[in-house]
């Protein structure tokens, strides 16, 4: 009876009711701060008294909030390359190797993903000021590895381990090299986890905000810095049309990733 | 190209598929797990050898606070979470699929968002002047704004908002699994609908509460930005506490000592969950 839908009767409503609340509340921030970033109100007033691009020109016209994009995407993009080149050589060790501690090496692989991030940042912090990489391009590249690396194997691995080995071999039979085979057969096999690897890594680095505190100087910010920096300081409106931009970009990546799902099913 | 294929001995791959995990552990091993121990050398190392930072740490009232926010804030966002997520996750589990296609993407869209984001947008809306204490004195509850952000109030609001994602997609998963039948048994069997409720859907699903819950209390307690921006600085919370040693203070021993606690109950209830986890499949064989 519990759970048949259509026959719960008066309780019925009562779910439907508290999911719709509980939806209502996940969505009022984001809808919230869409509306605001386009209202005039330099206090945060809502509803707005009137309608204005004021916060976006103001965003575009600091070139402190450009280049601590630029930075973002960057750091983003080459902890994306790294981390899904060693995902892929990883998760081919961890899933054909047959050696002692395959399971306890899994295990440490995916430790970053439990460790509480302040941890993780307060140590490489320590570290980098030993060896000179605070503040540098590298130092962000390798605390940001640490962390999207964990997603990248899981996901990888995951889409390995369903792959059929045989076919590999059989390419191996058929005259090509093992390493032909693995780049010209088990690759696009397995091309859906190299893409989701790719996502999460990315978005692993672009939205990090704990470790970057730590990792950034005055001349060297991401756009999670920079956003942090100034909500230290006041609840400014151009953060509000620096977060909308950055929830369009969440719903274009959402929107990508249903697509290729929806295109691997089909 | 070799013009004669030779599948190369297993062994030998075997061998070779061991070698290609070796990046990633030297990796690992430099950037992860030897920063990590040397902070928490530094606790017992720093001023000079001895436990000092520890007796200082668990001996003083201003640190013992900073432990008891962030156990009570942990323990009062898991339990908010999961007595909203328990419903919630059971509509969805049995509701229309179109109608929960929709409730699950607001679910990604909130848990994909910029934690920032999301954060600033609840310092907005929580303040004096903000929409929901202009909400709540315009329905008449309050007639002055409640101080709803710079206290632990506001983290836990915002903190429950960030963690509802993580309570309820566990959930689904688990009453996704439950066999109908088992329910028309026990009405079957003359179970009444409150029975049915207690008796047999809350024992079935616990699995899937224990592990969230204990997913959530764990992934609350280090939290930082959250706590950071709507906390204010009298109430602070244990990850911010590590940040405040190493950044304003420069006291790493103490800071090394704070990581340490941290990760110590961390990785406990990790096991603790892990070990549950284990049960409950070797149980489903």
């Amino acid at each position: 009876m519990l759970l048949n839908f259509e026959r719960l009767g008066w309780l019925k409503y009562v779910l439907l009711g508290i999911t719709l609340l509980t939806a209502l509340f996940l969505l009022l921030p984001i809808i919230f701060i869409a509306a605001l970033s386009f209202g005039s109100s330099q206090w945060l007033i809502f509803p707005p008294p009137g309608w204005t691009l004021k916060w976006y020109s103001d965003l575009f016209a600091d070139p402190r909030w450009l280049s601590s994009a630029w930075t973002s995407f960057r750091i983003a993009a080459i902890v994306t390359v790294l981390s899904v080149l060693l995902g892929l050589v990883t998760s081919f060790g961890l899933v054909r190797g047959r050696f002692l501690f395959r399971k306890t090496l899994r295990a440490l692989f995916l430790t970053p993903m439990i460790l509480p991030v302040v941890v993780l940042a307060v140590a490489l912090y320590a570290f980098f000021l030993k060896i000179g990489l605070n503040g540098t391009m590298t130092g962000f590249v390798i605390s940001h590895l640490v962390l999207a690396l964990p997603f990248s194997i899981l996901s990888i691995s995951n889409a390995l381990e369903r792959f059929d080995k045989s076919i590999e071999d059989a390419a191996v039979l058929c005259g090509a090299s093992p390493l032909e085979a693995k780049i010209r057969v088990t690759l696009p096999a397995i091309s859906h986890g190299i893409f989701s690897a790719a996502i999460f890594s990315f978005l692993t680095s672009w939205d990090e905000v704990v470790v970057a505190i730590f990792m950034s100087s005055p001349t060297l910010r991401t756009l999670p810095v920079k956003v942090w920096a100034t909500l230290r300081q006041d609840l400014t409106p151009v953060v509000a049309a620096a977060s909308t931009l950055l929830i369009l970009l969440t719903v274009i990546l959402m929107a990508l990733f249903a697509l290729v799902r929806k295109g691997l099913k089909s | 190209m070799p013009s004669v294929v030779a599948l190369p001995e297993v062994a030998t791959v075997k061998r070779r598929e061991f070698r290609s995990t070796l990046p990633a552990l030297l990796f690992l091993a430099l950037f992860f797990v030897v920063p990590v121990i040397s902070l928490l050398l530094r606790s017992v190392l720093e001023p000079q050898l001895g436990l000092q930072n520890y007796v200082e740490l668990l001996g003083s009232s201003t640190y013992l606070k900073v432990f008891f926010n962030t156990f009570m804030v942990s323990a009062v966002v898991t339990i908010v979470s999961l007595t909203i997520g328990f419903p919630v996750a059971w509509t969805l589990a049995i509701m229309p699929s179109r109608w929960a296609a929709i409730v699950f993407a607001i679910l990604l869209l909130s848990m994909w968002t910029n934690l920032l984001a999301r954060t600033y947008a609840w310092m907005v809306l929580l303040q004096r002047t903000g929409l929901i204490n202009k909400m709540l004195m315009g329905l008449g509850v309050i007639d002055k704004p409640l101080a709803l952000v710079n206290n632990l109030t506001g983290v836990t609001i915002g903190m429950t908002y960030i963690m509802l994602p993580f309570i309820i997609l566990p959930l689904y998963g688990t009453i996704r699994k439950i066999d109908p039948a088992i329910l028309q048994a026990a009405a079957l069997c003359g179970a009444n609908r409150w029975q049915a409720l207690t008796r047999v859907l809350l024992p079935l699903t616990v699995p899937g509460m224990a592990a969230g819950a204990l997913m959530v209390f764990v992934m609350s307690l280090g939290y930082f930005v959250t706590p950071a921006l709507l906390g204010g600085t009298s109430n602070m919370m244990l990850a911010e506490l590590i940040a405040q040693f190493v950044q304003s203070l420069v006291n790493w021993g103490m800071g090394g000592a704070a990581a340490l606690v941290l990760l110590v109950v961390t990785l406990t209830l990790y096991a603790v969950q892990l070990r549950f986890v284990g049960d409950e499949s070797e149980g489903g064989r």
